[in-house]
């Protein structure tokens, strides 16, 4: 996020958005920012919409332009920051042309990334939503799942798939979401990437083995370090 | 333990010593919370919801606790205590590992299921009551964790899992937990116990025996 300057210039200088339609997608933008930088370090119950506004250096009569309350601009965000990390998810399991397991190694790779580059945004959508609300929690929802559905294919892997527990996708994926709200609650963002191996380890064994899902850890290590 | 099954305090001489009146009010502040939170959530909570489902007035209340929060952390304190002794008991009444394992998956997962508000208040509502909660909260998990790398010894390849198994699994077997809180269907984990058990004992004893076990 670039800088923005003291409160008594409401609109940032230089960069200026063009005309009516870029001003107001800039207000959006940092009034999402501000949202998910105040709710990410405080906590959805705490933040008021006083600190929104300010942080966003826009007026109450800006914010009220965009959204009608607090709670609308946490579900935008939400809708925003999960839009942006699934295209990223789903691109990467799509572009990877190997086996399952690589296409997982390759998804899980993008959203580790992605979450470490916004941990703000990621903190809302992977920790805050859940309690936040039945709206916000039906959108975490539906993240997970479209997760989920990324490692059906693993269950032809499996000999005995018919007998895997229903949920157990859904379950696996619960799993990689608490490992990462865990370090954001942290403030660990930096330590996101180095548990890629280990959580993809976690989420192959089921279908493709110990054994294989060991190796399939190893060769994520590998490319860890090598990057 | 709901306020009104508590009854009103007795007013004038009623034989109790402070000591016992004080324990009430605090117990009835606990319940007070917990109902309160049911209604409308922590995040909208007010101190007035609270005493008034607690029945005491705001002066007991502060005579009790400084804030909100730390009201929420007593109340969430009690839920985990009682987990720990349920867990503790389930343990005991066992002698090997997985079924050890599963007898207090067993108790926690009816517990939640006869109790929805006190199921909601520590999965959903403590991961947004502040810092000092959540910290509570994880302290919580991580002391199951060693109980279940004990699973560790139950087979060879069990040693060269990686360290954050516990985590991860434990992490899985929570956030499946809180969305069926979350969708209003803390009724079902007790039924639920097969999915649950089968994915703690899955990283320890493999897929087959871990399915046997479970179901």
């Amino acid at each position: 996020m670039r800088a923005l300057p003291g409160r008594e210039s409401r609109q940032p200088p230089g960069d200026q958005p063009v005309g009516r339609e870029g001003a107001a997608a800039d207000q959006r933008r940092r009034i999402l920012e501000a949202t998910a930088e105040l709710i990410s370090s405080q906590g959805y119950s705490e933040t008021t919409m006083e600190e929104i506004v300010r942080r966003a250096k826009v007026g109450y009569a800006t914010f009220y332009k965009h959204y009608p309350d607090r709670e609308a601009a946490f579900l935008a965000l939400l809708d925003a920051a999960i839009a942006h990390t699934t295209e990223r998810v789903e691109g990467a399991y799509r572009r990877e042309e190997g086996p399952w397991p690589d296409r997982m190694g390759a998804a899980l790779g993008a959203l580790f990334a992605d979450v470490a580059a916004h941990p703000a945004a990621a903190r809302c959508v992977l920790v805050e939503a859940v309690a936040a609300g039945a709206e916000a929690a039906a959108k975490h929802e539906a993240a997970l799942k479209r997760l989920a559905k990324l490692m059906a294919p693993g269950r032809e892997l499996n000999p005995r798939s018919d007998k895997l527990p229903e949920s157990l996708e859904e379950t696996l994926c619960g799993g990689v979401v608490w490992v990462l709200g865990q370090r954001l609650m942290a403030g660990e963002a930096d330590k996101i990437r180095a548990l890629l191996p280990e959580t993809l380890e976690f989420l192959l064994r089921p279908y493709v083995g110990e054994q294989e899902a060991a190796r399939e850890a190893g060769e994520a290590a590998e490319a860890i370090s090598a990057a | 333990m709901p306020a009104e099954e508590l009854g009103p305090l007795p007013a004038g001489r009623h034989g109790y010593s402070r000591e016992q009146v004080a324990h009430h009010q605090r117990e009835r502040l606990i319940a007070g919370l917990a109902e309160a939170v049911a209604e409308k959530g922590y995040a909208a909570v007010t101190l007035s919801d609270i005493v008034r489902h607690a029945k005491v007035s705001r002066r007991v209340f502060y005579a009790n606790f400084e804030s909100k929060e730390q009201c929420f952390l007593a109340a969430f304190d009690v839920v985990v205590d009682h987990l720990r002794e349920l867990i503790a008991e389930a343990a005991a009444s066992e002698s090997e590992w997985p079924q050890q394992a599963i007898a207090a998956l067993r108790a926690v997962l009816a517990f939640l299921a006869e109790e929805p508000n006190l199921a909601r208040l520590c999965l959903l509502e403590s991961r947004i009551a502040g810092p000092v909660v959540i910290a509570r909260f994880n302290e919580a998990v991580s002391e199951a964790a060693p109980a279940l790398a004990k699973g560790r010894a139950e087979r060879p390849e069990g040693e060269r899992l990686p360290d954050s198994t516990e985590d991860s699994t434990l992490g899985s077997l929570i956030s499946l937990a809180q969305r069926e809180v979350a969708a209003g269907e803390a009724e079902r984990l007790g039924a639920l116990l097969p999915d649950f058990a089968e994915l703690l004992l899955l990283p320890y004893l493999g897929p087959a025996d871990a399915a046997r076990l479970a179901r």
